[in-house]
């Protein structure tokens, strides 16, 4: 997916602002103009960031919270699940819309609220947003700079490498580049990449796992069969075998085989969930009411998952990274500059590991990676809270 | 499972009809053997069946095949022309890229029912057998003592801060071990290789590669066995340090659903010493869940850990594996998958074993739902 890799450019910081105007005017007209230029703020930026993919979906969010600061505060009964369903017929179509969105703010409200509660998973998610941050404005400040900086080279020495000085704060790699500039170029690629394969994983053992789980007999046989068949397979030795297939640049092929073969372990969960949810008596309940099987999936099923797959989702993203970065360390995929890994792969390469001023270039994308994962790992435990059902209504 | 806890409780359930009798050990294994052991052990093998098909196939689409790569380094290295370079690798090799594969694959496969793994193609009269002989015993040294560190550490850590929760001891372990289980166990290394070796010079790194000091000649004496012990020890120190978070978490979070079980409660009631509590009611407990993980990364212990081991050119299994790879040394690859995908299975096997045996109530649960 070409269109995922952003960085902040003037025209995001217009569309932005325009979007940024929806909640700014909700928040006029229902005298919440504070929150309303909170939500301004927050489309903004996220505008700025990722143009459209980021501006419209925060209108939605923003509106919505605007929206349900006004609904509660006037003691509006209806933001109630149970008292929705009962007024639905006498209102007009605005109306089950505003009430839709305030329900939806009050959900954001809830789940921002128990981000910030857990502290180890509020570092997490600080840490994620000081990654995105860092990767999709850094470029507005630091121009990429792939040329040799020959003249730098101390006096003497054989090696391009320098350690950080004031002019390059993360001193000078290899071929005597700016390491800086590769640090905030490199990271787009590798991350969106490990989010994509753990999104495929993640869909097909959700996919899977809830068709065999649902309809079960044969086809559940036969898919937990192959799913165990994946299983036994050393996998990163697979992929090193399968990579080889990986076209020059297509990262998102690489995705594809980290997702083939990684569904399984969530797939059998899923396929456990599912299989015992279909028993509970809420559950049970909702097909004698005969609620509709979209009902019970969206409205019963899926919300006590939701949790599960999330974390699990955050733990995928961390094997993909550490695979994708493992190949390219290994040299195995094909290499594309600037990125994290092949920052690694090139100072084993070159043999600067050993030389003690090359600490900059290295340690930069070795520490990154290291953060970025250990954000992933704090920020996990947050999502849990934020999704689970159970712990949601008791705020 | 349940197949086999339904029909192993069979004689229990239906000895209330007729008298029990008394049947020889013989005439028991006959049983489970017909019944449970022989089915899973059948499927073991049409599941190492299944992946060794999966894999023949799977890498003979690399792309280049071990000629082509020897061409090109003929070519490249010894500039050789192309047609020179040919006549001497395929003069090297005793394989035939043209041959039709569905033809390798079944002559594979014959070989394979005798035992025989085949030569290895870029060594030439070299047996995928003796390689793997010769390579798989550091891997099980260096891996598998790892493992057996790191389960240990975890487990006797876990139960502590999850019996004593809450103390500062609890936060600090719990707080080592989210961050080093979260880290790659390849950025742990260089992580270790730049801090202490390059900027400290705690040690030599130059001399750290490979499995023992080639000066020191083999043999069962004191020098040699501590030159292994000195190259193994950073890639131990370093699989010990990936894994050992996540041993800690997961015997912390056991411990913790043990000490709510109502045999604790009883226990602290008749007033047992603290020491025979957390050894023999909490730990015990808690540690059933964690012997299957055991089990589970013992069969992956053979393959071992091939950024490591390829880091450190350590002699092991996932280092020749990485070799056989980018050599294109088809018998090696497959061999090696062989071996690693049977230790997976078998080690899976042994786990649901050792769980049923290990744990009663795993039986009971089975009987009681079935």
């Amino acid at each position: 997916m070409i269109g995922l890799e952003t960085v902040a450019t003037a025209t995001g910081l217009i569309i932005g602002i325009i979007c940024g105007l929806v909640p700014l005017g909700a928040g006029i007209y229902y005298k919440k103009i504070r929150v309303g230029i909170g939500g301004f703020i927050a489309c903004m930026l996220s505008g700025f960031a990722c143009n459209f993919l980021g501006g419209l979906p925060m209108i939605a969010l923003t509106y919505s919270v605007v929206l349900s600061y006004a609904y509660v505060n006037r003691q509006d009964p209806f933001t109630s699940r149970m008292a929705l369903t009962e007024v639905t017929f006498e209102e007009s179509r605005w109306e089950q819309f505003q009430r839709r969105m305030a329900n939806l703010g009050n959900g954001t409200r809830t789940s921002i609220r128990a981000l910030v509660r857990n502290k180890a998973g509020f570092v997490g998610f600080l840490g994620l947003v000081f990654f995105f941050v860092v990767l999709t404005f850094g470029p507005l400040f630091i121009k990429y700079d792939g040329q040799t900086h020959t003249d730098r080279r101390a006096p003497g020495a054989l090696a391009l490498v320098a350690p950080p000085s004031a002019e390059f704060p993360l001193g000078l790699d290899w071929k005597g580049r700016d390491v800086l500039s590769h640090m905030v170029y490199g990271g787009q690629k590798l991350i969106i990449t490990s989010i994509e394969a753990g999104l495929i994983a993640t869909l097909i053992a959700v996919a899977i796992g809830s068709v065999s789980g649902l309809i079960g007999g044969t086809v559940d046989q036969l898919l937990s069969g192959i799913a165990n068949l994946i299983l036994t397979i050393p996998t990163f030795p697979l992929l090193i075998v399968l990579a080889a297939l990986v076209k020059f640049d297509s990262n998102f092929m690489l995705a594809v085989l980290f997702g083939v073969l990684n569904w399984p372990p969530l797939m059998r969960a899923v396929r456990a969930q599912v299989l015992s949810l279909r028993e509970r008596d809420y559950v049970q309940a909702a097909v004698a009411l005969d609620l509709g099987i979209w009902h019970i999936i969206t409205r019963e099923v899926f919300p006590n998952m939701v949790s599960y797959i999330a974390v699990n989702f955050i733990f995928t993203v961390r094997i993909a990274m550490y695979s994708i970065v493992g190949l390219v360390f290994l040299g195995l995929v094909p290499l594309a500059e600037p990125d994290w890994g092949v920052m690694i792969y090139t100072g084993r390469q070159q043999g600067v590991l050993f030389l003690p001023q090359a600490a900059g270039m290295l340690l930069s994308p070795i520490i990154a990676i290291a953060l970025f994962q250990l954000s992933l790992v704090l920020f996990s435990r947050s999502l849990e809270e934020i999704f689970n059902p159970r712990l949601r209504s008791g705020l | 499972m349940i197949a086999f806890y339904a029909v192993s409780n069979a004689p229990q359930t239906s000895s209330g009809s007729e008298p029990v009798q008394q049947r020889s050990i013989w005439v028991r294994l006959w049983r489970i053997r017909h019944n449970y052991l022989f089915r899973v052990v059948m499927q073991g093998l049409l599941t190492i069946w299944a992946v060794t098909t999966l894999t023949f196939f799977m890498i003979r689409q690399m792309p280049g095949n071990p000629l082509d790569t020897k061409i090109e380094e003929f070519v490249t290295r010894r500039g050789l022309t192309y047609e020179e370079a040919y006549r001497a690798a395929a003069s090297l090799f005793s394989f035939n890229p043209d041959e039709p594969i569905i033809l390798q694959y079944t002559e594979y496969l014959g070989k394979l029912i005798q035992g025989d793994l085949g030569l290895s193609i870029t060594k030439s009269g070299v047996s995928v057998t003796s390689i793997i002989s010769h390579y798989l015993p550091w891997t099980l040294f260096c891996i598998g003592l790892a493992l057996v560190i790191s389960f240990s550490l975890g487990v006797v850590l876990g139960l502590a801060i999850g019996y004593w929760r809450g103390s500062w001891f609890d936060n600090l372990i719990t707080g080592f071990a989210s961050i080093i289980s979260g880290v790659p166990d390849y950025i742990i290394a260089l992580l270790i290789i730049l801090v202490f070796g390059v900027q400290l010079q705690w040690f030599k790194i130059g001399q750290m590669r490979g499995g023992v000091d080639p000066t020191i000649p083999p043999g069962f004496n004191m020098p040699y066995i501590l030159s292994i012990l000195q190259y193994a020890l950073l890639p131990i120190m370093i699989y010990v340090l990936s894994s050992v978070g996540s041993w800690i978490l997961a015997m912390k979070s056991s411990t913790l659903s043990a000490l709510g079980e109502d045999y604790i409660v009883v226990a602290q009631a008749r007033g047992l010493s603290q020491r025979r509590i957390l050894a023999g009611y909490v730990g015990r407990n808690a540690m059933l869940p964690l012997i299957t993980r055991l089990a589970i990364s013992v069969g992956f212990v053979v393959g071992g850990s091939i950024i490591i081991e390829q880091m450190f050119q350590y002699p092991g299994l996932g280092n020749n594996l990485y070799v056989a790879i980018s050599e294109r040394d088809y018998t090696t690859m497959q061999g090696i998958f062989l071996v690693i995908t049977s230790a997976v299975v078998f080690s899976n096997i042994f786990a649901d074993l050792a769980i049923g045996w290990l744990d009663p109530r795993v039986q009971l649960d089975e009987e009681n739902n079935p």
